[in-house]
């Protein structure tokens, strides 16, 4: 392995344990109410639901389902706090690849080995993702064992799909946090511009549905390609996750360039 | 043989603020040169510039022959940054390594000689290390390669003496072995015993490059001789570089510019049972370049107004 890839790894190591324990942590607390729920279907069935407003129902992913073990688990994990946790995780680690380094003055000592600037980037976003793949493996078995555990009758095909929309989805944001910050060198326009796409492009997506007014804002979401497949229902949207894939890549790409024109540190 | 450092007309503007503005600079190999300045006159752009760490606005330069965009040349440079920042949990042993490993490989047994060296504990998490101990991990990781060109920017910062001195024994070993160091400083006194040649920035421009040797050659320096008996005034009067002569009985003192040649011819007449001169004073003609440079850009300011 690349001397910087491990570098890198090792300087997310305590992060990315916290991390996997934190969102196993959800995983385990959410399932967990399951059997709860899946018997009392009168509590919870699709009258109950009914009563929130039809804003706050699209806001959620639409609620139509809650009490069967798919519905259950796309309603309360992979609509909105699943993505979310992997978004910040991954937006915290693509910020401590350049910008934070950067801020703090470590970088500079990291730019003068002889090691090209392009390549520098294009390490330290390796370090990302295979860290950020290593979360979600560890989190996509503990989700399957938990689910087969609460009797939520979901295939194990279907929860890999949902978790690689979910470990994409987070690549992409993470890609964007280091491509900001390659581009300016700080922490804090990097977390703003993720901020303001990670909840405007939610909003987008799901309030789009029944909004016409910004429903074409709907395909620029990078939720969109993650949601609107509904990978817990149909399987891989193959081609949806090739467009994260494919914007994730743009954007290492923008951060190599931007990152190897500019000066360090002034 | 090819300088180490060569720029031509090497600038660089943040935005709108001058950096550094047409520097001429070569270094040639196996010599130590100092480069002096008073904070924010351009020496941290100037190895920033070198190390292509920032890029210049205008201008040419060569690093050990090659374009310093060339990451391979990095390899065969050490650096110690003026602000070296080192933090987290890592211990420096662990980070040392990396930075070896990265430059193509550095024994540990390397390692440790220099840390017992300087005396530096590797085994504490960075963030915890004093500011000194922070500079010898630095220092280490400068030299640990052995590279053909060590490039310190103010590298006895937060240094006690002694580790001062194991420095200084350090950079002569480099020069030693052929090979190339520029230091910077802002005062002359840290650079002055193990430089050959001093270069002098200020407001961004190269105001003076000068031997060391030389620079001792003009400096002021007083002069006291002490004689067997009495001697006549008339025979010290009218020396050449001779000022402020006073002649008290047996005892003659004076200021000497550059040489002390003619006053000892004519001090070897009479038998010498005394001499005290004191260290010559580069400190002060250091300040002098600095006013000097002052009172022309006033003028420059003064003309532009």
């Amino acid at each position: 392995m690349p001397a910087l890839v491990s570098k890198g790894l090792r300087d997310y190591r305590r992060s990315l344990v916290r991390w996997t324990v934190g969102i196993g942590a959800f995983f385990g607390l959410y399932l967990s109410f399951y059997p709860n729920i899946s018997q009392n279907q009168e509590i919870y069935g699709p009258q109950a639901l009914a009563k929130f407003p039809g804003a706050m129902r699209d806001l959620m992913g639409g609620m139509q389902d809650f009490t069967s073990g798919v519905g259950y688990l796309h309603s309360v994990v992979y609509q909105l706090f699943g993505p979310m946790l992997f978004v910040v995780c991954a937006a915290i680690l693509g910020n401590r690849a350049i910008a934070q380094p950067e801020e703090t003055g470590t970088l500079e000592l990291t730019v003068t080995l002889p090691v090209d600037r392009r390549r520098l980037v294009f390490e330290r976003f390796a370090a990302l993702a295979l860290g950020l793949l290593g979360v979600a493996a560890a989190t996509f078995l503990f989700a399957w064992a938990l689910s087969a555990a609460v009797d939520m009758d979901v295939a194990s095909g279907r929860i890999l799909a949902a978790h690689t929309g979910v470990f994409l989805l987070g690549l992409f944001f993470g890609a964007l946090s280091l491509a900001v910050g390659a581009a300016t060198g700080r922490r804090g326009p990097a977390m703003a511009v993720v901020g303001v796409v990670a909840v405007g492009g939610y909003i987008v997506e799901t309030m789009g549905r029944n909004v016409d007014a910004i429903s074409w804002l709907r395909w620029v979401s990078p939720f969109h390609y993650y949601l609107d497949g509904r990978p817990l229902y149909q399987g891989f949207p193959v081609g949806d996750y090739l467009v994260l894939a494919g914007a994730t890549v743009v954007l290492l790409l923008t951060a190599i360039l931007a990152f190897d024109r500019r000066d360090v540190g002034v | 043989m090819t300088a180490v450092v060569e720029t031509e007309g090497l600038t660089k503007f943040y935005g709108r603020r001058r950096g550094l503005e047409d520097l001429d600079l070569e270094i040639r190999p196996g010599e130590v040169f100092g480069y002096l300045g008073p904070n924010g006159a351009g020496k941290t752009t100037t190895i920033r510039l070198l190390l292509d760490v920032i890029r210049p606005t205008r201008g040419r330069m060569s690093v050990l022959g090659t374009d310093p965009r060339d990451p391979a040349v990095r390899g065969r440079i050490g650096y110690l940054p003026g602000e070296l920042a080192l933090e987290g949990r890592e211990k420096a042993s662990e980070y040392l390594a990396f930075l070896g490993r990265v430059r193509g490989g550095v024994s540990r047994d390397r390692i440790a000689v220099l840390a017992d060296r300087l005396d530096a504990d590797l085994s504490v998490p960075m963030g915890r290390l004093s500011k000194g101990n922070k500079q010898k991990v630095g220092l280490i990781q400068a030299f640990m390669h052995e590279p053909e060109f060590l490039i310190l920017d103010e590298p006895t910062g937060g240094l006690d003496p002694l580790v001062q001195q194991e420095f200084l024994a350090m950079v002569r070993e480099v020069r030693g072995s052929g090979r190339t160091v520029l230091m910077s400083s802002h005062v002359l006194a840290e650079v002055e015993n193990v430089a050959d040649r001093v270069g002098i920035v200020r407001s961004g421009r190269l105001v003076a490059v000068e031997d060391v040797a030389a620079l001792r050659e003009k400096a002021v320096r007083r002069i006291e001789l002490h004689f067997d008996a009495p001697v006549p005034r008339e025979d010290f009067e009218g020396l050449p570089g001779v000022r402020d002569l006073r002649v008290e009985g047996a005892s003659v003192s004076c200021t000497i510019d550059g040489r002390p040649d003619a006053l000892v011819k004519a001090a070897a007449r009479f038998t010498v049972v005394h001499l005290v001169s004191a260290e010559p004073d580069l400190e002060e003609i250091f300040l002098t370049y600095y006013s000097e440079s002052e009172e022309e850009e006033g003028r420059h300011a003064r003309a532009g107004v």
